[in-house]
């Protein structure tokens, strides 16, 4: 894609004539940014490990009428117990007739968006959040009111499929106000060659709120997957994500959590989980802009074949930000000698009164654990699994949800099955 | 049962075991005594196959095959069956799941019916008995914050899980308390019978108090160089091994 191809489609999308003069007005100034800034090359220093060149060398077009579904999707592999499901297909929500859990309200049109200023001004900061402005055609507003209790998770379905390369924005708003809770999967997967997804989600975490988010990316071995999240805390707010990525060719996430009040709590985590020539980019940034709060990350990888890993998890802790408790740790498991991970935990520490800490690890199989196991009368390969699934599991157990983690459980011990 | 013949192993191109000839017949229990670095543990990490240790000369039959070219598990699943000296830790991987994947590959080698969860939680509740071990180490990951003596305990509770035809017990005397011993000799000793054989690797003598071997051999500098009965571990413990370093 080169920047005419980029107007090409921004104009297919602009011309479209449901969407208002003052909705296309803030897609141009996005689109004006995108196209001054360029999408990012690896001089940028968080795109050192990633090479996007398979974006700039493809090309793809947005979504038409012709990309809606013909047929019922057929979900069944995908549906997590007791979730109630949304699906948008190649970038577009589909309407259900499913009645809607009590107490959620969910808006389609961009309005909402609009009137929140799309969110959050600071999603302006990526090149990917700004084209995801300019293109989106289609995106949804989870609304929780005060003080309610979500009891069962909203799992969303990202699905794609088309003969063609698409390029689909879907945008996702999640609004929980005051002392509500409630679980959101996100799940991506499709049945497409090579598309490229640039979702983003903007989050926002009223007094009390809580929220668990699971984010499952589970796409065929050509998906190039953006994801960019935002996520804002306000006082005595808990959010909880965990990401697990068994899928795609070339992910890179985009996670920035900011801890705006007092007393939040932002507990990040994950497992990716690689092989052949996959590439996944964790990127985050968890700002402490207030004192008294806690963050966690703690990310794993598995990583065989030639595929390659990044993290790169930075904790800013602000000049007014004391008693802030900050932790990061990033394991990885290399299972190959051609594999490689880029591991990078920061700390930014402003403040003079807080409990920071940060580790990072990276190896083969303890070959000492091995023999034990194998001097058992397990086989090489069984004994292998074993410890992978020792290294991993911890994280999936940290799950509250039982069917969540079951089915997590599950698309792990498939991984394990056919690439270890 | 065992045969090793003109046993001669190096690690890492150094030369450790000279030349080892020991036949332990069926139900017999052998006992190796020697000084750190006298080769113990080299010769146990070669009958269980372990990688590095390079045999040079002579071979080692089991049940009267050579198992040079066998892999660990094989041997295992044969019926060796190594305690180790220091049980490594496996963290996230929890002790139900090791032991039911360990029996259960047994069985399968076997084509006995594999145990599922609930039969085999039955099984293993009596073998945590025998060995003195609370049900609630059965939720921890494999030897993870054990002490000396619950790890060697654990290691007692794969042997009667495994029921293996040859045990090899690498220094399981090491580090443990006289009670501790006590506890351990009693599950060797409830173990052992006319079909079982014994390979006892062992430092001091005080454990062969409470257990008996048939035969004992001294191994010095990659040798043995004397065969007796236990009378041989007496008079080791009163003279030390001085005397037959000539």
């Amino acid at each position: 894609m080169n920047m005419n191809d980029y107007h090409a489609e921004f104009e297919k999308i602009t011309s479209r004539p449901y969407f208002s003069d003052k909705i296309n007005g803030s897609r141009t100034k996005a689109f004006e940014k995108f196209i001054k800034s360029g999408i990012p090359n690896r001089k940028w220093e968080n795109w050192r490990h990633t090479d996007l060149s398979i974006i700039l060398k493809e090309k793809f077009r947005v979504p038409e009428k012709i990309d809606a579904p013909n047929n019922e999707i057929d979900l069944k592999d995908f549906k997590i117990e007791g979730a109630h499901t949304f699906v948008i297909y190649n970038g577009h929500y589909q309407e259900s007739s499913e009645p809607l859990p009590e107490g959620l309200k969910v808006l389609t049109n961009l309005e909402y968006l609009e009137r929140n200023n799309w969110g959050n001004n600071s999603i302006e900061k990526s090149p990917f959040d700004l084209l995801n402005t300019s293109l989106c055609d289609s995106g949804i507003s989870l609304v929780i009111d005060d003080n309610i209790e979500l009891h069962d998770p909203i799992q969303i379905v990202f699905f794609c499929s088309s003969n063609d390369q698409l390029m689909v924005s879907p945008r996702i708003n999640v609004d929980i106000n005051k002392s509500s809770s409630a679980t959101i999967i996100e799940h991506y997967i499709d049945q497409s060659e090579l598309f490229f997804q640039n979702t983003s989600m903007v989050i926002s975490l009223k007094d009390n709120a809580s929220l668990n988010h699971v984010c499952i990316q589970s796409n065929t071995d050509s998906a190039v997957n953006v994801s960019n999240l935002h996520v804002s805390q306000m006082k005595d707010s808990r959010y909880n994500f965990f990401q697990f990525i068994d899928g795609g060719g070339l992910s890179r996430s985009n996670i920035y959590t900011y801890l705006e009040n007092e007393n939040a709590e932002c507990f990040l985590s994950g497992i990716t989980l690689s092989n052949k020539k996959q590439h996944f980019d964790t990127n985050i940034i968890t700002d402490h802009i207030s004192p008294n709060c806690t963050s966690h990350q703690n990310f794993k990888s598995v990583l065989n074949g030639n595929s390659t890993g990044v993290f790169n998890g930075r904790t800013i802790v602000r000049e007014n930000s004391q008693k802030t408790d900050s932790r990061q740790s990033n394991k990885n498991l290399l299972l190959s000698e051609n594999a490689m991970m880029n591991s990078n935990p920061q700390l930014e520490i402003y403040a003079d009164d807080v409990k920071c800490a940060h580790g990072s690890t990276t190896g083969a199989l303890d070959e000492e654990a091995l023999f034990y196991l194998r001097s058992r009368g397990i086989d090489h390969k069984s004994a292998s699994s074993l410890l992978i699934r020792g290294f991993v599991s911890e994280l999936i157990d940290e799950l509250n949800n039982l069917d969540i983690k079951n089915y997590l459980f599950n698309r792990f011990d498939n991984w394990l099955k056919t690439n270890n | 049962m065992l045969q090793i013949k003109n046993l001669h192993v190096e690690v890492e191109g150094k030369k450790i075991l000279n030349g080892i000839d020991i036949h332990i017949k069926k139900g017999e229990m052998h006992a190796i005594m020697g000084l750190n670095g006298s080769g113990k543990s080299t010769l146990s990490n070669t009958i269980t196959g372990r990688e590095n240790y390079t045999v040079t000369q002579g071979d080692i039959l089991y049940k009267n095959e050579s198992i040079l070219e066998w892999s660990p598990e094989q041997r295992a699943l044969a019926g060796i069956f190594m305690s180790f000296q220091y049980p490594t830790v496996i963290s996230g991987v929890n002790m139900t799941y090791f032991l039911r994947a360990a029996v259960n590959s047994k069985r399968k080698d076997n084509n006995q019916k594999e145990y599922d969860a609930a039969s085999f939680l039955k099984l293993i509740k009596s073998k945590l008995e025998d060995v003195g071990m609370n049900p609630s180490y059965l939720k921890r990951s494999v030897n993870e914050g054990f002490s000396g003596g619950e790890k060697k305990r654990n290691e007692i509770l794969q042997l009667l899980c495994l029921e293996p035809d040859l045990a090899i017990m690498d220094e399981t005397d090491s580090g443990l308390d006289i009670d501790a011993i006590k506890t351990i000799s009693e599950g060797i000793n409830n173990y052992k019978d006319k079909s079982k054989s014994f390979l006892v690797i062992t430092h001091y003598q005080r454990l062969l108090k409470y257990i008996n071997p048939d035969i004992v051999h001294v191994l010095i500098d990659g040798q043995i160089v004397k065969t007796g009965t236990k009378d041989l571990a007496i008079e080791l413990e009163e003279k030390g091994y001085g005397w037959l370093e000539a």
